[in-house]
């Protein structure tokens, strides 16, 4: 059913030289669902990230959003280090795409600005602050609430707990988790954290040799795992992730 | 196509009912606004979503405002079926806080001298912290000096050749110009004095004692000191200087120490290329409008410009790059963690080693006229 699916990438190549990143890579994102991508490092999980929001042009192939029936869907996209504009205040940020994009007035633009902060877990005292003044974990769900502030139907997220400690990596996968599931979110989520994975993707894809190698359910994907594939999911790292999981330690469900 | 959206207020034995219909999102809910505020608060009233289309969280957040205080509201009575109305109102509910107030700026006369009081302070504390700066320049130096195998010949030949021979090209081509500038004019108001003989000594005078020099040093504070702060403040941003610190390597020795060397070593050079081409427009002009001959000009400048005028020039050079270079250093030490903090240090870097140029020839001119030099 095409009405199902969010992304769909079809063929797609991308070459830097003589240096193949993609390969006649297929990938299909269904609506709803939250889609890890991993991969080995330079395997280009941000290179397709990139692609598929239309910051690079691939070298061949086609994405389309056939679930939105011919019109662009609404984008969120949150960078790897948030990318949040330093000369602004937290709440300025998000609002920033509002300010571009509706007509609303400055009060209202301010609160739902704020409330956007607050969905993504941000305390009031540190809405007026500049990114500088607030810690790394705090700019990356300032990050995530300027992703959603327009209420996209697509939520891009690069690496979204790279660098936070256990706790706060584990709180916000819980937070992308509530938000996608009360927004109604569709997202497409690039990371190397298996916690992450196990936590809240409803499907891993993974990105090895210009293709998509593996794509389905965690578990599926995990057991009948091969190559680098297996070595990732039942590595010692893999196996304790997986491990915490399954004995309830785990967060979001 | 997003259908506008639309609202009406009716009473059901005594509770009020609010019924939304069309598409509540971010899009649509603009015009509706003031409306709504006019109408908030009805403590109580239920919610009719059955004709209600599309509904995101600024749907939801004017909603459950119109409907009152939304923190620690009671859940909202709602009516009808959608797909998404009820967990949004939920999502809304739960996630609102209190907002913060800004934080107070001071407004008025009283913001005008906070303002100003805090500028002079930035001032005299920049002042000291470039003149301390100088004194921590001039101390590894002076170390350098005692040990000179810790000299980093590879970066001083690089700087020099970024700052310096790159620079050549503009630097005589300008100097050329204000050589003819000075010669043109020359021409035609000492000419009117029938004393047009002297342009001559007016291009040679000013280029050797002045011109030259402060071009060179005006190009360089223009040109390499912006290069100078924002190379070393992008590496104070991604922390290569912290690298730098824990690996046992001094920033004043690897970055500063290059920079200051190449540049008092280069600034000379420039200025001597900058003298030769403004003495070089000056012999254009003189030779097509006066008819002075090229031996006849170098004949009359060997015989009626003295050499002490090449050095009253040239010894300015070394003082202007190495403050320049000091300035360039500084600024770039001092940016902060944001982009803002680095443009304000390259303008400051370019801003002020101007100023300090202008300001020492000023002071160079005055000490050599009184020593009749």
């Amino acid at each position: 059913m095409s009405a199902d699916i969010a992304i769909r990438v079809r063929g797609l190549a991308t070459r830097f030289g003589a240096q193949i990143v993609h390969d006649g890579l297929d990938l299909d994102v269904r609506r709803g669902e939250i889609l890890g991508v991993v991969g080995p490092s330079g395997s280009g999980k941000s290179v397709l990230l990139r692609e598929i929001v239309g910051l690079d042009r691939a070298s061949a192939g086609s994405i389309d959003y056939p679930a939105f029936s011919g019109r662009e869907p609404r984008l969120g996209v949150m960078f790897q280090d948030g990318a949040l504009f330093s000369n602004l205040t937290v709440l300025e940020n998000v609002e920033a795409p509002l300010r571009e994009h509706t007509h609303l007035t400055p009060a209202l633009r301010g609160e739902i600005a704020a409330l956007k902060l607050s969905m993504a877990g941000l305390k009031p005292d540190s809405h007026h602050k500049k990114p500088a003044q607030i810690s790394g974990g705090m700019r990356k769900r300032a990050a995530v609430a300027r992703a959603i502030a327009l209420d996209p139907e697509l939520l891009f997220l690069d690496e979204p707990t790279a660098g936070l400690d256990p706790i706060a990596a584990e709180q916000f996968d819980r937070m992308v988790l509530e938000l996608a599931k009360a927004l109604g979110l569709t997202v497409f989520l690039v990371t190397h954290d298996l916690d992450t994975l196990y936590a809240v993707c409803d499907r891993v894809a993974v990105l090895y040799g210009g293709k998509v190698a593996a794509i389905g359910a965690l578990d599926e994907v995990a057991a009948s795992a091969s190559g680098w594939v297996k070595e990732y999911f039942c590595g010692p790292r893999g196996r304790a992730a997986h491990r915490n999981t399954a004995a309830g330690v785990g967060h979001g469900n | 196509m997003a259908r506008s959206a639309a609202f009406e207020l009716s009473q059901d034995g005594g509770t009020s009912v609010l019924a939304l219909a069309g598409d509540w999102t971010i899009d649509t809910i603009a015009e509706l606004e003031p409306a709504l505020r006019s109408l908030s608060p009805l403590p109580g009233a239920e919610l009719d979503v059955s004709a209600l289309g599309r509904f995101d969280v600024a749907g939801a957040y004017v909603v459950v405002r119109t409907l009152g205080e939304p923190r620690g509201a009671p859940p909202i009575a709602v009516r009808g079926d959608h797909v998404n109305a009820r967990r949004l109102l939920q999502v809304v509910l739960s996630a609102a806080a209190a907002p913060a107030e800004p934080p107070e700026r001071p407004r008025g006369l009283l913001g005008v001298l906070q303002q100003t009081g805090r500028a002079a302070a930035d001032i005299s504390q920049e002042i000291l912290e470039t003149v301390s700066f100088l004194g921590e320049t001039l101390a590894t130096l002076g170390q350098l000096l005692m040990r000179p195998r810790r000299l980093r010949w590879v970066s001083i030949v690089h700087v020099m050749e970024q700052a310096g021979l790159n620079a050549l090209p503009i630097v005589t081509l300008l100097s050329f110009f204000i050589g003819l500038v000075v010669a043109y004019l020359g021409a035609r108001i000492l000419g009117d004095f029938g004393a047009s003989v002297f342009t001559v000594e007016l291009v040679a005078f000013s280029m050797l004692r002045e011109f030259a020099v402060v071009i060179t040093a005006v190009l360089l504070a223009g040109r390499t000191n912006s290069a100078f702060t924002a190379e070393i403040g992008a590496m104070k941003m991604r922390q290569e200087i912290d690298a730098m610190r824990v690996m046992g390597i001094a920033p004043m020795e690897a970055l500063v120490a290059p920079r200051v060397i190449a540049m008092v070593v280069m600034a000379p050079l420039l200025t001597l290329a900058a003298m030769l081409a403004g003495i070089a427009g000056g012999l254009l002009v003189t030779w097509a409008s006066l008819g002075v001959s090229p031996t006849m000009f170098f004949t009359r400048i060997s015989d009626a410009v003295p050499e002490q005028h090449f050095w009253v020039g040239m010894v300015k050079a070394p003082v202007f790059a190495l403050t320049l270079a000091i300035i360039g250093c500084k600024q770039g030490l001092s940016v902060g963690g944001d982009v803002g903090s680095l443009g304000k240090r390259v303008t400051s870097s370019v801003v002020q080693s101007i100023f300090m140029v202008i300001l020492l020839d000023a002071l160079f001119a005055l000490w050599f006229l009184e020593m009749d030099w």
